[in-house]
């Protein structure tokens, strides 16, 4: 039994961690979006709207 | 030799580590998301000691070797890994198939373009990524410090261009972009999708770190590279061997060994 609750403890995310409840979220909303603005100017290079 | 000359030769060290340690993977297990994921850390590495290089000394065929693997063709296969292991539809196939056709196709509009560089516009006092690209002076913009101008003619316009390496309406460079954007969206979205997908389960807490690691990688060499093209070059190695270590730190956190009850829960393939 020792080695399932190690186990358990290891391969879950608890529900107190203040990394994976408040940084882990922001960051991938943050990602998400600085992706968007370079897929954007990529786009915009691409289509001569952005000169560069 | 300054710290910038240095940092990229770092980052070639480490990338030349990560490639190894991925092409192993690769070569036990035979898992195509490896292949492709050291074939395009390979040419990542590439591109940082060819930049490395440049900013000692000129050589045609390092630039060759910076502009196709270093600013074109990395993100995308790296990419298509990331695509390998999220997705295993018979469709992916086809997209490889795209690929490599698209990578030969640029390869073959780089050597094209090989005769007519113009070397006498490169210097080494700034990153070959300021200085790759001849570009049109709109009328009333000032060229950047230190830029070398000159009048041509322009698809029948007169034009005053800043000079660069690659000559004006140069056909590989309207590749580029389609690489960049599908490697921006296989790599960093891929590492993001599969973040939130073991974030939202609430397993694998080394799986989300790392993902999220890789996707910041990404993400920062992508930003740095825009930025230095944009004339602010002073962050490009920095953010290299930072994205460099990121990456390499994300992907062994990652492919940490975990407990086999914690997998089974969960759906890592889109299919």
């Amino acid at each position: 039994m020792p080695n399932s609750t190690r186990v358990t403890e290891t391969s879950r995310i608890t529900g107190k961690s203040m990394l994976f409840e408040k940084i882990i979220p922001a960051l991938l909303i943050l990602m998400g979006v600085l992706m968007t603005a370079l897929i954007l100017f990529a786009a915009g290079v691409l289509l001569g709207i952005i000169h560069f | 030799m300054s710290i910038n000359q240095v940092l990229p030769f770092i980052s070639t060290a480490l990338m030349l580590g990560f490639t190894i340690y991925v092409l192993q993977r690769w070569f036990v297990r035979r898992a195509p998301n490896f292949l492709f994921w050291g074939v395009g850390l390979a040419m990542f590495g590439a591109g940082s000691f060819a930049e490395a290089y440049l900013s000692l000394a000129w050589n045609r065929w390092v630039f060759f070797v910076w502009y196709l693997f270093g600013a074109a063709l990395n993100a995308a296969w790296i990419g298509h890994g990331t695509l390998y292991l999220l997705v295993r539809k018979p469709w992916v196939h086809v997209v490889t198939a795209v690929l490599v056709i698209g990578s030969l196709f640029a390869g073959y509009l780089m050597l094209n373009a090989m005769p007519k560089l113009d070397a006498t516009a490169f210097t080494t006092s700034k990153p070959v990524s300021e200085q790759y690209g001849t570009k049109v002076l709109e009328p009333g913009q000032t060229p950047p410090a230190g830029a070398q101008t000159t009048t041509t003619t322009y698809q029948g316009q007169q034009v005053t261009v800043v000079r660069g390496l690659l000559p004006l309406g140069s056909p590989v460079r309207l590749t580029t972009p389609f690489f960049n954007i599908y490697g921006l969206l296989t790599l960093v979205g891929g590492a993001i999708y599969s973040a939130f997908l073991f974030w939202r389960k609430r397993v694998l807490p080394n799986r989300v770190i790392g993902n999220v690691l890789i996707a910041g990688g990404a993400l920062l060499i992508g930003s740095a590279s825009t930025l230095t093209r944009l004339g602010y070059g002073q962050f490009l190695y920095l953010g290299e061997l930072l994205s460099a270590i990121l990456m390499f730190a994300g992907f062994r956190f990652a492919a940490r060994p975990q407990p086999s009850d914690a997998l089974q829960g969960v759906a890592v393939a889109a299919d």
